[in-house]
């Protein structure tokens, strides 16, 4: 499916959807400094303006989306986005795939690039754009990786995962957590699935695994926080959220959790509570796509003490019972505000955020303006809306921004470039080598996701401020040159693998409308800065690819031959490589 | 200007050091770095190398003590649980799969202990003094029955094993810990955090790791190369966890492939032309190492792709010759007991280091630091199906390391390069289900030529869980109380490189509270 149509679901008035030729020509002719608005635009929000808010609210502007936020304003266009339906379910793609797969070769199976392959639909093509780029950050907090082995072997089960971090994209942190908690893959990844109560003759214990996971980076944090997202002090040292106890008592809590099963049956030898690799069951094909279920028999019933709040040892278990009790102690913490407002933050927006901002943002989890804690749409609408977000001077902040993500980087290129793919299917395998592009959908190393939020780089001035740079955990040598080369392949030839039968690359980009600029190399530098830089290119820069364009000599000829449209084709190449390739590209701001 | 700032002003300019720690970075190292460099003068090359097993590997599974007392605490605790975990006593003949072992009464399968037969016994040349809680006259060891190469190794007396170490700040005892009198590291039990405790001690809080205040100290030495001081090979696909440890106050980190070709050249700036526009290579080359940003940003990231380009063809160069081009090839992974075979990952960055320890002297680098990585420790769940193999890839992996180094161009270069290991911390002694959870002592390995092999250095503990009136010295809760400090273990490597003693007292400024300061090891 096109990019163009998908887009064109948005909630928009036709009016402003003019040509993309035109949108983009009548927006950027001015050099050296901020584009005008297009001339039909209603609200007050320029191109680059709305470019730069769909650089930290979308997978990249495009002219059919600038036009829209333009339409829109960017409050609107957050509310029409939170209203629009979920574009497409990847547990639906990979099932079809796995049905087209096995039709072809009969044993065939899907695997994870099956699942990535759907996650690139979505992304560059999705009208929801709002919510693919909140899912990828939810995926980095509520971390599970394919990298795991029998994650990977559950296709459906991973893209069940991502759909659900979707769905709940705006919906309550509350919900979201028992979600995560109960999904399957999570279960797998975190170990809670077919957890144990102690047994005391053994000193056998229930797994901690979860337990400590969902404290230490899903909800509250190892330090009590101030609502800034400060760390509280004692005695000049941080106050610590937990103990080993309370890691110990949670952990019992998450016991008596395993599979879905239509009729789920506790013990014996056709019993569903175990994984299946060890006991030679298998489960039912739901069990991967639906919540766990309790199996009271499995459920630690001795006194759970946790966090300030103990559950009474019982007689019988209360799965269920205990699990909401402990969810909701979770949820009402005070941390959790600032602890998931600064990440998503820092996914969406700037590395380091002021204090400020993370309060505004804080005091929208705690209460989206109708007494409502932990709305997600309010948070996500507070991150993007914020004075701090939207303020356009900061172009020469030495410290505001983020070095963007190498998935969205790409994202970026195919959503401004109208890429699309041949086969319908995005066939783009992992990118995970550090000689690509280091990173693909849920396949962070660990829980701790590809990169903490805490993390400074050694030696560095980023450091030497006590400021923090995420992404920049997994820059290094061959990380950086890779990057570069994957980028010069795109420009070259497109990405992705070829379709069964052709020899070209299943991801072309359309670049008719840069094309029809090149022949001024103003009024395309012009125009990729606005797609992939806001409008913000320093001066320097623009003059720097403006000359390399026009180092490429236009044939003199007449009629114009197919000579001219190569030249004018390497023209853009070069515009947009050399963009894509320069640090001023790098850091969004 | 006080007395501190004018000496760091001056050893800044004496060093020719880069002032991009700004005020927040500790001047301390500085002034070690700038001592040094004058000083010390290496006379054969030395080389560091850290195997960092990710996720925490649980030590009470890796060398295990096998007299009866101490076995029968393990075996009661370990052999429970819907997956057990226990391995077998020394001597247990393997029992093929759907056969009962008389062991446990169970059905072997090949992800159960009960398929890999007993543990590997091993002596130590020194015998274990009998800790408090022990009930044994001699005290015997075993490792995993995955780890025959270092079973190996160890009665050659290239390994060596160092018994209940972990991160501390002072030494502690069961009742200081659970007290809370003495200051123990912080937070304990979590991966990341630890991970910074193993690999930068008191450094971490400035982001300095002790691999790479060691490196700070022999840039000097090494000349204009010195760019391939500390090197991490890449762990193959995906990033690795925390990397402190390479990270010093003028050393960086420089990361290769582990392929023939270390180094992965930039294309487009290689390139005669770029889309035939014949001065887009040296365009190119500008606008992606340029420092002149408004953004901190973009300037940290300048430098990461200045030295890409700049040692790219260095190194690809130095190893595409010599030595160093004649490397075998990591072999592939072979489960022993399955025959199941994949890459293995640790033989394969062993594989890219060993080149680089060939093409040292043709760069000129008298001293190197380097760090490779295993990941995937974290077992929590289903133990007997991950830790295995990853045991084995360990083991196969330092043995493939150990011959290749006996030979490079002629050389045996064993004596020169001294491997081990840390993690994030042990697991707890007894089972959740199938796994274990995350403890805090463990044991360590130093294999190599310089190495005093075949024996167990620092105390190993006593094993069980305070159950049934039993009470261990050694443990509180499920977690070994360590008894050796990372610091001790960190400052013998150290003193083998060539680190003096005032520098390791910078470097680890808690050593000071541990006697003996080094551990005999080397």
């Amino acid at each position: 499916m096109s990019n163009d149509t998908r887009e064109r679901l948005a909630p928009t008035g036709l009016a402003t959807l003019a040509t993309a030729a035109a949108v983009g020509g009548a927006a950027v002719k001015t050099f050296g400094g901020k584009p005008s608005a297009h001339a039909t635009v209603a609200s007050s929000v320029s191109a680059s303006g709305a470019a730069r808010f769909l650089t930290q609210a979308s997978f990249g502007p495009n002219d059919l989306s600038i036009a829209d936020v333009q339409s829109a304003g960017f409050a609107g266009w957050i509310a029409a986005q939170q209203a629009l339906p979920l574009s497409g379910s990847h547990l639906d793609f990979v099932l079809q795939r796995t049905a087209a797969i096995k039709a072809q070769t009969p044993p065939g199976a899907v695997r994870p690039r099956e699942f990535y392959e759907s996650f690139w639909v979505q992304t560059v093509t999705g009208a929801d754009q709002l919510r693919q780029r909140v899912k990828l950050a939810l995926s980095e907090i509520f971390v599970i990786s394919v990298t795991n082995g029998t994650v990977a072997s559950y296709v459906d089960g991973t893209a069940s995962y991502y759909d659900m971090l979707g769905q709940n994209a705006f919906g309550n942190y509350r919900t979201l957590i028992e979600q995560v908690t109960l999904h399957p893959m999570m279960g797998i990844y975190l170990s809670h699935l077919a957890n144990v109560p102690a047994n005391a003759a053994t000193g056998q214990h229930p797994d901690e695994n979860y337990a400590r996971e969902i404290l230490q980076l899903m909800s509250i944090g190892l330090y009590e926080l101030n609502l800034d997202g400060s760390a509280k002090t004692d005695g000049g040292k941080p106050v610590p959220t937990y103990t080993h106890a309370d890691i110990a008592g949670l952990a019992a809590v998450f016991t008596g959790f395993s599979w879905y099963s239509d009729n789920p049956i506790a013990t014996g030898g056709t019993q569903t509570f175990f994984p299946p690799q060890k006991r030679g069951l298998s489960h039912e094909a739901k069990g991967p796509i639906k919540p766990m279920l309790a199996y009271p028999i499995y459920h630690q019933t001795t006194a759970k003490s946790f966090l300030g709040v103990t559950i009474p040892a019982s007689a019988s278990p209360d799965p269920q019972g205990d699990l909401k009790i402990a969810l909701d102690t979770i949820f009402n913490h005070a941390n959790v505000g600032p602890f998931i407002g600064k990440q998503l933050i820092q996914r969406l927006v700037t590395s380091n955020p002021s204090p400020d901002y993370v309060t505004r943002v804080a005091t929208a989890f705690n209460d989206n303006g109708q007494g409502v804690r932990g709305d997600l749409g309010a948070v996500v609408k507070a991150v993007l809306l914020d004075p701090e977000a939207r303020d356009d001077t900061v172009g020469v902040s030495q410290t505001f921004g983020k070095i963007r993500e190498p998935v969205i980087r790409l994202a970026n290129w195919a959503r401004a470039f109208k890429a699309s793919s041949n086969s319908g299917n995005w066939i783009i395998p992992t990118t995970s080598s550090p000689t690509s592009l280091y990173q693909t959908v849920l396949t962070a190393p660990s829980v701790f996701n590809f990169w903490t939020p805490g993390y400074s780089p050694p030696g560095t001035i980023i450091n030497g401020l006590n400021l923090v740079a995420p992404e920049y955990q997994t820059l290094d040598e061959v990380s950086v040159a890779g990057y570069l080369n994957t980028m010069f392949s795109v420009l070259t030839s497109g990405f992705g693998s070829p379709p069964a039968g052709s020899t070209i690359l299943d991801v072309q980009a359309n670049y008719v409308a840069e094309i029809a600029l090149a022949g001024n190399a103003v009024d395309l530098v012009a125009r990729v800065n606005l797609l992939l830089m806001y409008g913000q290119m320093p001066a320097w820069l623009q003059t720097t690819i403006v000359n390399a364009v026009n180092a490429i000599a236009l044939p003199n000829v007449s009629p114009p031959s197919a000579l001219l449209t190569t030249a004018l084709t390497q023209r853009v190449q070069t515009a947009i490589y050399l963009t894509f390739a320069s640090l001023e590209y790098l850091v969004q701001r | 200007m006080s007395k501190l700032d004018f000496n760091r002003r001056g050893l800044l300019r004496a060093g020719g050091a880069l002032s991009v720690f700004g005020a927040a970075g500790p001047f301390v190292m500085q002034l070690a770095a700038a001592g040094v460099a004058s000083a010390q003068t290496p006379s054969a090359y030395k080389a560091l190398v850290c195997l960092y097993l990710y996720g925490g590997n649980d030590g009470h599974n890796t060398v295990l003590a096998t007299d009866a007392d101490s076995w029968g605490r393990y075996f009661a605790t370990r052999n429970a649980g819907f997956d057990p975990i226990a391995l077998m006593p020394v001597g247990t003949p393997p029992v093929p799969a759907g056969s009962i072992s008389p062991v446990t009464g169970r059905v072997s399968v090949p992800i159960s202990p009960e398929f890999w037969g007993g543990v590997l016994p091993i002596t130590p040349s020194t015998p274990q003094p009998i800790p408090a809680g022990t009930n044994a006259t001699t005290r015997t060891f075993a490792l995993h029955p995955f780890m025959a190469p270092m079973q190996s190794l160890f009665n050659q007396g290239r390994l060596a094993i160092v018994a209940n170490i972990g991160p501390m700040i002072q030494p502690i005892t069961k009742a200081q810990y659970l007290a809370g009198t003495v200051p123990v590291p912080q937070s304990l039990f979590s991966h990341f955090d630890q991970q910074g405790a193993w690999q930068g001690g008191t450094l971490q809080a400035s982001r300095v790791g002790w691999g790479g205040a060691m490196a700070d100290l022999v840039l000097g030495a090494n000349g204009a190369n010195s760019v391939f001081t500390a090197i991490a090979p890449s762990g193959g696909s995906q990033p690795g966890g925390l990397s402190l440890y390479l990270a010093g106050q003028t050393a960086r980190r420089y990361s290769i492939s582990t392929g023939r070709v270390p180094a992965d050249v930039i294309q487009a700036v290689q390139a005669r032309a770029l889309f035939k526009a014949p001065g887009g290579p040296g365009v190119l080359s500008g606008l992606i190492q340029n420092t002149g940003s408004t953004s901190a940003f973009a300037n940290d990231y300048a430098p990461i792709v200045t030295r890409s380009i700049n040692a790219a063809g260095l190194v690809n160069a130095a190893v595409a010759q010599g030595a160093a081009a004649q490397i075998p090839s990591a072999p592939n992974y072979v489960n022993p007991f399955t025959g199941y075979s994949i890459g293995n990952p640790v033989a394969q960055q062993l594989e890219a280091v060993a080149r680089q320890v060939a093409a040292a002297g043709s760069l000129g680098l008298s001293r190197q630091v380097f760090f490779i990585t295993l990941p995937a420790f974290d077992t929590h769940a289903n133990q007997n199906s991950g830790q295995p193999d990853l045991l084995g890839q360990v083991a196969q992996g330092l043995a493939y390391f150990d011959s290749v180094l006996s030979n490079i161009g002629g050389v045996d270069y064993r004596g020169a390069v001294t491997t081990f290991t840390m993690s994030d911390f042990g697991r707890t002694f007894s089972i959740n289900g199938s796994g274990t959870d995350h403890g805090w002592g463990s044991h360590a390995f130093v294999m190599g030529g310089a190495v005093k092999g075949g024996n167990i250095y620092g105390q190993y503990p006593t094993l069980g869980i305070d159950l049934g009136g039993f009470t261990n010295p050694d443990m509180a809760g499920n977690n070994l109380v360590p008894t050796t400090s990372v610091d001790q273990y960190a400052a013998t490597l150290g003193t083998w490189f060539g680190v003096s003693p005032g520098d390791l007292a910078t470097i680890f400024p808690n050593l000071q509270f541990f006697a003996p300061s080094t551990l005999g090891f080397l």
